[in-house]
C-alpha cells in the first residue's frame, strides 16, 4: 500500500490484538488485497498467548498490579535463592502451553495457508500418572498411560483384567459414533465422562484415571459427550503425523509462535502494524467508524475486529510456570523406534493424591513438562507449567503439586526450581458478537489442548470482511509465495 | 558428490535482514537465493520470506530468510522477525551516512532485544558506486574487472565500519549485490559463525551423543509422505 499517513486510509478492516484468533484473521486475509491495519495495545506480541523472556514478564507482572488488564490476575514472580538461571532472554515462557492435536483443523489451515513451513513443530510425549507414596517410607512415581493397542498390550503398569477393560473402551471410542454404539453414551451425554465409565464399563479408579487424563479435563467432571470426542481425537491422532505422537508443540512458546507467524503473513500481505497502540475512541459515521488510537492518530475504518477482553462466566485457572534446574531426561524417551524425540510431556496430579493443609485436592493438576528442545529454556533446564482450578489455595496446591512432582522424578535429590511465576485467569466470554461495524472475537480458551471451536469465529471475521466474492472454500488455501524445494523440509 | 552416500547433518537457520530503506537487502537476497539483480527495484512491502541452502565441508545450513521492509513505519514489525533469529544481517549503504546510523540502532537494538547468542553481520553495500570495487574484485577474484569509472561515491570508508564492527563483535563485509561481490562470502561467513550448540537439540550440558546428525529428529514434519493406512503407533 502507498505510504500516505495512515489517516489519509479508510482501512478496509482495523484488528485490535495479537492473539490468535486476531493473528489468524490477519494469515487468512494475507492476500485478500484489502487495507489492514493490526494495532495492538501491549508491547509484545500474543496477546493472552504471548510468551515472555523472564524480563518481559516481570514486567507484566509489574503493569497487573497497577491496573487491571481484565482476564489475568494475582500475578507474582519468586525467585528462590539458588544460582543456575541463565540470561532473561534465554527464557520463552508461554501463557498458553497449549497443545495442538494431529487432527486439529488449526494444522490443516497452517497447511493450506502454507505458514506452517515457518513453525518447527515438536512432538508431545507420553502422558503420566502421578501416584502418590503408599507408605511413609515409599517415593512416589510416575506411571505411564499406555494409549494405544500396542501400548496396552505391551504395560506391566496394569493387570490383565484391567487391559482388557481398556481395550475395549479404546475400541468403542473409535467407533462411539455408530448407531449401536450411540445408544450406549447418549443417556449419558451430560453427565460425567467418570460416570459412564463406571457404568458401562465398570472401571475401577485407577482406570478411570487415566481417560480422564487424557481428555485433559481441569475439574475432572468433563462431560460424556465432550470427553468422548476429546478421546476419539486424541487416539485419531496419534501416528497421525509420524509413529509414537497424538499432539505437537510449536517451538518458541506454543500457540504465541503460531500468532507471530500469522502476524508475519498479514505483514508480508502487506499489512500495517502499530504495537504499543491502543484504541482511545471511536464515534460510528453511516458507514465506518472512526478510531483515535492511543498514539493519537485518527483513523477511519469499515469495521473493526477485536477480542473480548471481559470475564465471562466459567471457572478461572491458577497456573505456576516453574523453570528447574534439570533436563528431566526420563520424561523425553521416544518409547517407539522412529519417533521424533519429544520435547512435551503431560503428566497428571490426580483429583485426591495430594493433600495441602490438611485436605485432599478435589481437582487434577496438570504438569506441562518442556525440555529445552522447545527452546523456552537453555540445556539442561526445563520449564515446567502447571495447571489447575482455581481455588482460595490454589497456590499451595500448585506448589505442593511441583515438590510432589520433582520428588518423583529423581529419587536422591529433587531437581532444584530456579524461578517461578504464578498468576490466575479467568474465563472469557465464549461467544462472538457481531454488529453493523464491529466483531468481538471471543475470550482465549481456558483449555490445555487448542480448542478448534474458536476458528469458526475466525472464519466467520474473514466471511465478513472478503464479502459474498470470495468462494467460502478457498479460505485458508494458497500457493507458496515463493517457489520451496519441498526436500527442504522433510 | 563425493559424500553423496554420507548425508551431510543439515540444521535450519533463521536469518533476518535489517537496515534502512534502499540500501539493498532484498537485492543482497536476491542475488544469493537467485544469483539475479534487478535495477530500481520495488520496496518490499511488509516482508518477505525465503530459503536457501549453503552447503559447509561438514554440514549444510538451510537459510530461512525474512527480508523486512526498510521503510516500515511504526518499528512493530521486526522484533517479530528477529525474536528467535539465530543471524542478522545489518545492511547500510557506503554512499549514504545516515544509513550507517541507522544500521547502528539496529545493531543495538539487536543486543537488547534478540536471542543472546545471535550473530550478526554488518554489511557495507553498493560497493559497485565506489572506486575500490574494481581493487575488491582482484581479491575475490570473481571477474569484475569493470571499475566505475565515474567518480567515487564511498561516504563511509572501510575503516571507520570495520572499526565499529570490531568493537562490537560483528562480522563485517563490503558487498556489491549488483556484482555479486562477497555476497555468498557473507552468508558463508554466517553459517561458520553460528555456534554448533545452538545447531544441536542436544539433550542437556555435555550431550555429545550422535552428534549434529541428530539435529533435526526433534521435527515433526507436517508435509511428509503419509500413508493413509499406515498404522505404526496408531490406536486403530
Amino acid at each position: 500500500m502507498a505510504m500516505g499517513s495512515i489517516a489519509d486510509t479508510l482501512w478496509d478492516v482495523v484488528i485490535c490484538g495479537t492473539g490468535l484468533q486476531q493473528s489468524l484473521l490477519a494469515l487468512s486475509l494475507s492476500r485478500s488485497g484489502k487495507n489492514i491495519l493490526h494495532i495492538d495495545p501491549n508491547d509484545y506480541y500474543g496477546g493472552a498467548e504471548a510468551a515472555f523472556s523472564l524480563q518481559e514478564a516481570e514486567s507484566w507482572v509489574d503493569r497487573l498490579a497497577t491496573e487491571d488488564k481484565g482476564l489475568f490476575r494475582s500475578a507474582s514472580i519468586t525467585k528462590p535463592d539458588v544460582t543456575g538461571l541463565s540470561f532473561p532472554r534465554a527464557y520463552s515462557l508461554a501463557l498458553a502451553p497449549q497443545l495442538i492435536h494431529a487432527r486439529s483443523e488449526l494444522l490443516s489451515q497452517l497447511v493450506s495457508s502454507r505458514a506452517y513451513r515457518q513453525v518447527e513443530f515438536l512432538a508431545v510425549g507420553s502422558f503420566y500418572i502421578f501416584k502418590a507414596p503408599l507408605g511413609p517410607d515409599q517415593q512416589p512415581s510416575l506411571v505411564r498411560i499406555p494409549s494405544t493397542r500396542e501400548d496396552v498390550f505391551s504395560t506391566t503398569a496394569i493387570s490383565a483384567k484391567a487391559k482388557r477393560g481398556l481395550m475395549k473402551f479404546l475400541k468403542f471410542v473409535l467407533d462411539y459414533h455408530s448407531p449401536e454404539q450411540r445408544d450406549a453414551w447418549k443417556p449419558f451425554a451430560d453427565k460425567p465422562l467418570v460416570d459412564f465409565l463406571q457404568e458401562h464399563f465398570k472401571m475401577d479408579a485407577e482406570l478411570k484415571t487415566y481417560i480422564i487424563t487424557l481428555t485433559l479435563s481441569l475439574d475432572g467432571r468433563i462431560s460424556t459427550e465432550d470427553g468422548l470426542a476429546i478421546i476419539q481425537r486424541h487416539l485419531t491422532s496419534m501416528g497421525h503425523f509420524g509413529p509414537g505422537f497424538a499432539a505437537l508443540y510449536p517451538k518458541w512458546g506454543g500457540i504465541s509462535e503460531i500468532a507471530q507467524v500469522a502476524c508475519r503473513a498479514g505483514a508480508v500481505g502487506g499489512a500495517v502494524y502499530m504495537l504499543d497502540t491502543g484504541i482511545k475512541s471511536m464515534a460510528t459515521a453511516a458507514d465506518e467508524i472512526e478510531l483515535e488510537l492511543s498514539s493519537g492518530d485518527k483513523v477511519k475504518t469499515k469495521l473493526l475486529v477485536r477480542g473480548d477482553e471481559k470475564v465471562g462466566d466459567g471457572p478461572s485457572i491458577s497456573r505456576l510456570v516453574a523453570v528447574v534446574g534439570s533436563s528431566l531426561k526420563s520424561l523425553f524417551e521416544s518409547t517407539i523406534e522412529g519417533a521424533p524425540t519429544p520435547c512435551v510431556a503431560v503428566v497428571a496430579l490426580p483429583a485426591g493424591s495430594l493433600t495441602v493443609s490438611g485436605e485432599a485436592t478435589t481437582s487434577p493438576v496438570y504438569v506441562f513438562a518442556h525440555s529445552s528442545g522447545t527452546g523456552e529454556c537453555p540445556n539442561g533446564q526445563s520449564v515446567l507449567y502447571l495447571t489447575t482450578m482455581a481455588t482460595s489455595n490454589a497456590r499451595e496446591v500448585l506448589n505442593s503439586a511441583l515438590g510432589s512432582f520433582l520428588s518423583a522424578m529423581e529419587q536422591d535429590q529433587a531437581p532444584q526450581c530456579l524461578y517461578q511465576l504464578y498468576y490466575e485467569q479467568a474465563a472469557g466470554v465464549k461467544q462472538s458478537r457481531l454488529d453493523e461495524l464491529t466483531l468481538d472475537l471471543p475470550g482465549p480458551s481456558l483449555s490445555l489442548s487448542m480448542d478448534d471451536s474458536m476458528l469458526k469465529h475466525v472464519r466467520e471475521a474473514w466471511q465478513k470482511v472478503v464479502g459474498e466474492t470470495v468462494d467460502d472454500a478457498e479460505y485458508m488455501v494458497f500457493t507458496d509465495r515463493e517457489p520451496v524445494d519441498d526436500d527442504d523440509y522433510e | 558428490m563425493a559424500d553423496a552416500n554420507t548425508p551431510k547433518p543439515s540444521s535450519s537457520v533463521k536469518l533476518v535482514l535489517l537496515g534502512e530503506a534502499a540500501v539493498g537487502k532484498s537485492s543482497l537476497v536476491l542475488r544469493f537465493v537467485n544469483n539475479d539483480f534487478q535495477e530500481n527495484k520495488e520496496p518490499t512491502i511488509g516482508a518477505a520470506f525465503l530459503t536457501q541452502k549453503c552447503n559447509l565441508p561438514t554440514r549444510t545450513i538451510k537459510f530461512e530468510i525474512w527480508d523486512t521492509a526498510g521503510q516500515e513505519r511504526f518499528a512493530s514489525l521486526a522484533p517479530m522477525y528477529y525474536r528467535n533469529a539465530q543471524a542478522a544481517l545489518v545492511v547500510y549503504d557506503l554512499t549514504k551516512p545516515t544509513s550507517l546510523i541507522k544500521a547502528k540502532h539496529w545493531v543495538a537494538e539487536l543486543q537488547r532485544q534478540a536471542s543472546p547468542g545471535i550473530v550478526i553481520a554488518l554489511v557495507g553495500n553498493k560497493l559497485d558506486l565506489t572506486s575500490d570495487s574494481a581493487g575488491s574484485a582482484e581479491v575475490s577474484g570473481d571477474g569484475d574487472d569493470n571499475a566505475e569509472d565515474s567518480g567515487d561515491a564511498r561516504k563511509i570508508s572501510t575503516e571507520e565500519a570495520k572499526t565499529y564492527a570490531e568493537e562490537e563483535g560483528l562480522l563485517f563485509f563490503e558487498t556489491s549485490a549488483k556484482t555479486g561481490h562477497n555476497v555468498t562470502e557473507v552468508f558463508t561467513a554466517i553459517a561458520n559463525a553460528i555456534p554448533e550448540t545452538s545447531l544441536k537439540s542436544a539433550r542437556g550440558p555435555g550431550a555429545s551423543h550422535a552428534g549434529a546428525s541428530r539435529t533435526e529428529e526433534q521435527r515433526v514434519n507436517l508435509n511428509g509422505p503419509r500413508d493413509p493406512n499406515a498404522k505404526e503407533g496408531c490406536a486403530c
